[in-house]
């Protein structure tokens, strides 16, 4: 039997994994922070004896895109966002650094700043900030955490830490199977940097949701060419074996 | 199965939780010291489809430079209180109590148990005690004589009141204030009451205008800090990312119909 039907399976089972990837990405349209995956594919060719006339095609998830979402302003003190390519250090929960460019933080009754997920939020060195009893926090353009303490006057600002901010290069993060994402294996480690810091805002996903859209139907259409694919397959079948039936 | 269909399923739960968010914080922008909820969602764990760096064929240059991970959607992780200050409406009611920072009044609920509120529209019982207007006890409990003709309360919360043929105003109490290192981790009780958990912190008892207690206004009250047109823009987000996600979920079964019916 001839291969072919194995090739248009191939590029529909493959079209069906990239739309559970769109699917994902318009799930997602709303989830504060989230960067979306691309998904590309690419023909595989069958190697070995004979000639190289099939190529499979493949489904990947080569990178994320780290482009920035849209601003909103909500108004609360320890929602953060960074400028342009600046992020954010937050522990992940396997303890490895990782990096957001927007944190919905928190302060724990122990003093702990974490984001929403309840990940410490990392300062200047690496370590989890820890912020004592206070009136009010504030958040500086540069990351600096200055407090008014609970037992002093409200003119008393105290600077107590500063976030850590880093710039790496948007080649050198990927995202992992958690969804946190970090540094890749073999980058140059993430500085502290001067990067600008907004308080009071969150960035919202960085999904396009047109765009999105529009993937989906494409998607859609593609997969069903390949099932015209297989329809052909089978009505070529049909006709060799009505030119070799006996009557 | 088609992975697609899950997704976007997630992406359906989530818009819905959301959209019961928005709808509780609208049904109360009128509630005194109402604390406005915001969803908060999660992308789920990623599937590794196909390991990058696996061998694309015998021949051990060619590996696959990138693989296969699959997101499997989205989770609602939680509402976050915000517990920004709520405007301060004027009532010129003697008993309206409006805390400017972050302290809480405390009440007592019918078993005894302490619990945290922002809503300082208090009354007084037949017994002349100082309650929430669903009729519990404030703590400290202050009361308030029955031939008192005029009570006020200072910034730093000492009730007084005068009386006919005293010419001193009268100490009655002092209302004292709770605040939580982390608001946001307590729990609702409904009725416009919080209770401590964990989460939140065992509560600092200070005096108003000390520590990080916040000052006392009387004759107001602390609107809800619900902001409308936010939420409003949330409930049209929410419904069109819902229609989206129902897309994905119809594209999904366009999909498996035509190859049913197509092969």
């Amino acid at each position: 039997m001839d291969r072919m039907l194995y090739i248009a399976m191939s590029g529909a089972k493959e079209v069906m994994l990239s739309q559970a990837n769109n699917a994902n990405n318009l799930a997602n349209a709303n989830t504060d922070g989230f960067k979306k995956d691309f998904n590309v594919f690419r023909a595989q060719h069958v190697e070995g004896p004979g000639w190289e006339s099939r190529a499979y095609s493949m489904d990947e998830r080569p990178a994320t895109d780290f482009s920035a979402g849209a601003i909103k302003v909500t108004g609360r003190e320890l929602d953060v966002v960074t400028k342009e390519d600046g992020y954010i250090g937050i522990q992940a929960p396997d303890g490895s650094e990782a990096f957001v460019r927007t944190a919905s933080m928190q302060v724990l009754e122990n003093g702990d700043l974490v984001d929403v997920k309840g990940n410490p939020v990392l300062n200047e060195s690496g370590t989890p900030i820890n912020i004592p009893p206070t009136k009010s926090i504030t958040i500086g353009d540069d990351g600096t955490i200055s407090i008014v303490p609970a037992d002093s006057p409200s003119n008393q600002l105290v600077i107590l830490d500063r976030l850590r901010l880093a710039k790496p290069a948007a080649g050198d993060l990927e995202k992992g199977l958690d969804g946190y994402a970090r540094l890749k294996e073999g980058a140059p480690e993430a500085l502290q940097e001067n990067v600008v810091v907004v308080s009071g805002a969150l960035e919202s996903s960085n999904v396009n949701t047109a765009e999105a859209l529009v993937n989906m139907i494409e998607l859609s259409r593609k997969y069903e060419l390949q099932i015209k694919m297989m329809a052909t397959t089978k009505s070529h079948a049909q006709k060799s074996d009505s030119l070799l039936s006996i009557r | 199965m088609n992975r697609a269909l899950y997704v976007a399923k997630t992406g359906l739960e989530a818009q819905q939780f959301r959209l019961a968010a928005i709808s509780n914080n609208l049904a109360n922008a009128n509630t005194y010291g109402y604390k406005t909820g915001r969803a908060e969602f999660d992308d789920l764990l990623y599937q590794n489809v196909r390991q990058p760096g696996a061998q694309a064929s015998q021949d051990e240059v060619n590996t696959l430079p990138s693989g296969l991970q699959l997101g499997t959607g989205v989770k609602a992780i939680g509402v976050q209180k915000i517990h920004t200050q709520g405007n301060l409406m004027i009532t010129d009611n003697q008993l309206d109590l409006a805390v400017e920072g972050k302290g809480f009044f405390q009440v007592l609920d019918q078993d005894g148990n302490l619990m945290y509120t922002r809503d300082g529209s208090f009354q007084v019982n037949q017994n002349g005690d100082v309650v929430t207007s669903s009729g519990y006890l404030l703590e400290p409990n202050i009361n308030i004589p029955q031939d008192a003709t005029e009570v006020s309360i200072s910034r730093d919360g000492v009730v007084s009141v005068s009386q006919p043929g005293v010419i001193e105003q009268n100490q009655v109490g002092q209302i004292e204030l709770a605040s939580f290192i982390n608001p946001a981790g307590l729990e609702n009780l409904g009725h416009n009451f919080f209770a401590e958990t964990t989460a939140s912190g065992v509560p600092n008892i200070n005096n108003p205008q000390t520590a990080e207690a916040g000052a006392i206004q009387q004759g107001a009250l602390e609107a809800s800090n619900v902001n409308t047109v936010e939420e409003l823009i949330g409930m049209i987000e929410a419904q069109r990312t819902y229609e989206m996600n129902s897309k994905a979920i119809s594209a999904a079964d366009g999909m498996m119909q035509y190859l049913n019916n197509n092969t």
